[in-house]
């Protein structure tokens, strides 16, 4: 094992930064090891500056003064125009110049349109002042919703009455071919019947019966008719 | 422009320690920076290199400006003027905003000779590479590494005379 050289405290502080940032060779980086843990004076030297450097690097920047940035802009590119007199007075105008101005105008008319021609009670082929009104306009408006609440309620007792016609209806059809299970098929099939099984009511039977008896009337009036269907 | 106005501040305000004084050195780079931007070539390693290097030409003459008023008023006050006005000028907000070992820090460097605080802050507070300090500076890396950790060095022993304990 070949001997470490001794380093003085020279070169120990000329060499304390690389020896901070990991620059050294391995071998100087021993050499450096062996006289700090030896030396009485390079210790606590390298132990300040250790905790210097991380002093340093956790120092926060300083904000500049907002007036710096407007104080460089006068000086680069010299001081901003002010107006005077009568001209300060109408220099907000120039701001309506401004295309964004222009856009906020448009946006604004549209919007006061479409809530105008939406409103209840305006119309504008016959336009009249008093519908404008806010008076007017609530009582329009509220005449509006309940008709449309009134209209809302009827159409959902409808589809109420529906749905129980409906669900009744088909209670009845699982029902009536359990019943007819057990029963025997007749032998003719009656008019006006067509699933095989006999009418559900004495009312149908005779709607059905009646339908039956128009044709006939009506084969007798319109014989060629008949015929040329038939073929 | 914003991120080169707080960049361009901090510089001054570490090197002079004075706000005012930072900001009318920030003006005064921004004004030759704008006047002097035709001189600008990419070989001087980056606009925000080219601008680091005229401040610090700006902080030289400044602190050789002052180093004459400085030798003027030596016979009144026997302590240098520029660590005076270090101390003296601050504002109380300046420094509330620098926490207590920060404004410690911050005096100890305005006792650090110019070339030696110039390659500190550039290296440890602005988190320059060697070869940025290099440029900006124009001087060989091994001065620039020498002068970097001769300026620690010389920092650390001022805080201990300071009573400043490091954390």
């Amino acid at each position: 094992m070949s001997s470490l050289p001794n380093w003085t405290h020279e070169e120990i502080e000329a060499r304390l930064t690389d020896y901070l940032e990991g620059l050294l060779q391995p071998e100087e980086q021993r050499a450096f090891d062996a006289h700090i843990s030896t030396c009485a004076q390079c210790e606590p030297l390298l132990a300040s500056v250790s905790h210097l450097l991380t002093d340093l690097h956790s120092m926060d920047e300083i904000e500049p003064p907002p007036r710096l940035i407007y104080a460089i802009l006068d000086k680069t590119l010299g001081p901003r125009e002010t107006v005077t007199g009568w001209r300060a007075a109408f220099a907000w105008l120039r701001a309506l110049a401004n295309p964004r101005v222009g856009y906020g105008f448009a946006s604004v008319a549209a919007t006061f349109l479409i809530l105008l021609s939406t409103s209840p009670g305006f119309s504008w082929r016959k336009p009249h002042l008093a519908d404008l009104k806010p008076a007017t306009i609530y009582r329009n408006a509220d005449q509006r919703v309940h008709l449309v609440y009134a209209r809302g309620t009827k159409f959902v007792s409808d589809l109420r009455v529906v749905y129980e016609i409906q669900s009744r209806l088909s209670q009845d059809d699982q029902q009536i071919p359990a019943q007819d299970r057990n029963r025997q098929q007749p032998p003719l099939k009656d008019p006006g019947q067509t699933d095989g099984t006999n009418p559900s009511s004495p009312k149908q039977q005779n709607r059905a019966n009646g339908i039956d008896t128009n044709l006939q009337m009506l084969a007798a009036d319109l014989p060629l008719f008949f015929e040329r269907r038939i073929r | 422009m914003r991120r080169h106005t707080r960049r361009i501040y901090n510089i001054c305000y570490r090197f002079t320690g004075n706000g005012a004084e930072a900001e009318d050195l920030s003006q005064d780079v921004f004004l030759r920076v704008y006047k002097t931007l035709g001189s600008y070539r990419s070989a001087y390693g980056g606009f925000a290199t080219w601008m680091t290097s005229v401040t610090r030409n700006l902080l030289i003459d400044h602190y050789r400006r002052t180093k004459r008023d400085r030798v003027t008023d030596s016979l009144d006050d026997a302590m240098p003027v520029v660590e005076n006005k270090a101390s003296s000028a601050r504002r109380p907000d300046e420094l509330a905003l620098l926490g207590e070992l920060s404004s410690q820090i911050q005096i100890a460097l305005t006792k650090l000779s110019p070339e030696l605080r110039e390659a500190v802050i550039l290296r440890d507070l602005q988190q320059l590479e060697y070869g940025e300090i290099q440029r900006t500076l124009a001087v060989p890396e091994g001065t620039v590494k020498s002068r970097i950790n001769r300026g620690r060095i010389e920092l650390a022993r001022i805080l201990q005379q300071m009573g400043v304990r490091p954390s």
